[in-house]
């Protein structure tokens, strides 16, 4: 067996470009207006932010008391703390974009980015400034 | 089929060899899991998403050694990381090992052993990454995990080349040990 072939190339610059085009129609098509923020507990879902009230909070879920949340003014949402080994929630950062996550696996828990355009969503929001 | 048996060690040596490499190839195994996870943080965090640095000792027992062995490896890893990270965890490492070691056993078969090792590394952590993806979205949330895959793509060609360059190093060393 050869390490790499010329056609390895080409492949891996289709590989590429599926890439970057799926990012780039995706970017595209969510132009995003004040997203919401789901927090899954495995799959409960434990909580709805509106991400556009403007408001700064952190806050935690009953489920797991050392995992804290951040929402910033500006609208993004992260892990601000978590008692888990790897971190990974933590280093995923902010997130704002319709269909962004992080979950932090170990704890079960999982933000998702939901569109705000979806009429037929639910309309439980729990208030992200009272629910610390 | 004939030029896979002379690429495998089965012609000119007995079981008890065979086993005892997997046995090696499985506590590289672990050991470059460990490795990787004593590693500073990947630059891209996404919940999935892994260097993958064990698909070595995988590649090489799939290569050198048999499917079956390279099965062999990643249900065993998974039943170490259950031991040791939790049923979840375990979960996770065994769909990515056996969707990866499949799709790469596959490329073997289709292209008759014509690939490289660059292209069925590449494709065994695109996949691994895709197995873990799978789980992420069923047993969390349903998770919309697609939006990362753009990345998950990207991430794959870059550490299945970082990882074939280290088996091709490998190779020769190993050969001469065993």
């Amino acid at each position: 067996m050869k390490f790499i072939k010329k056609t390895d190339l080409i492949i891996i610059a289709i590989i590429l470009l599926v890439s970057a085009v799926s990012w780039f129609t995706y970017k595209y098509f969510t132009k995003d207006e004040a997203p919401k923020a789901e927090i899954y507990y495995y799959t409960e879902l434990v909580k709805t932010i509106d991400l556009g009230s403007g408001n700064d909070v952190h806050f935690s879920i009953d489920n797991e008391p050392d995992v804290i949340f951040h929402v910033t003014a500006d609208g993004t949402i992260r892990f601000e703390q978590s008692d888990c080994p790897d971190k990974i929630c933590i280093n995923t950062g902010e997130l704002s974009r319709p269909g962004q996550f992080a979950a932090c696996l170990p704890n079960g828990i999982v933000i998702k980015i939901i569109g705000n355009k979806n009429d037929d969503e639910p309309d439980i929001i729990i208030g992200s400034s009272g629910g610390q | 089929m004939d030029n896979i048996k002379t690429l495998t060690i089965n012609d000119r040596s007995n079981k008890t060899r065979k086993l005892v490499l997997t046995s090696i190839l499985f506590a590289i195994s672990l050991v470059l899991a460990w490795l990787e996870s004593i590693l500073p943080p990947l630059p891209i965090a996404v919940p999935g998403i892994k260097m993958g640095l064990s698909n070595i000792a995988v590649m090489y027992t799939l290569f050198f050694v048999g499917a079956k062995q390279a099965y062999g490896i990643a249900i065993l890893k998974s039943g170490f990381v259950v031991i040791t990270r939790g049923l979840i965890a375990g979960v996770f490492s065994l769909t990515g090992g056996i969707l990866s070691v499949s799709v790469m056993l596959l490329i073997l078969v289709f292209t008759k052993r014509n690939a490289s090792y660059s292209i069925v590394s590449v494709f065994g952590a695109i996949t691994h990454n895709i197995g873990q993806f799978i789980v992420i979205s069923l047993l969390y949330a349903g998770t919309n995990v697609w939006f990362y895959f753009p990345v998950l793509l990207v991430f794959g060609v870059v550490t299945g080349l970082i990882t074939a360059g280290i088996l091709k190093v490998i190779i020769p060393a190993f050969k001469k040990l065993v």
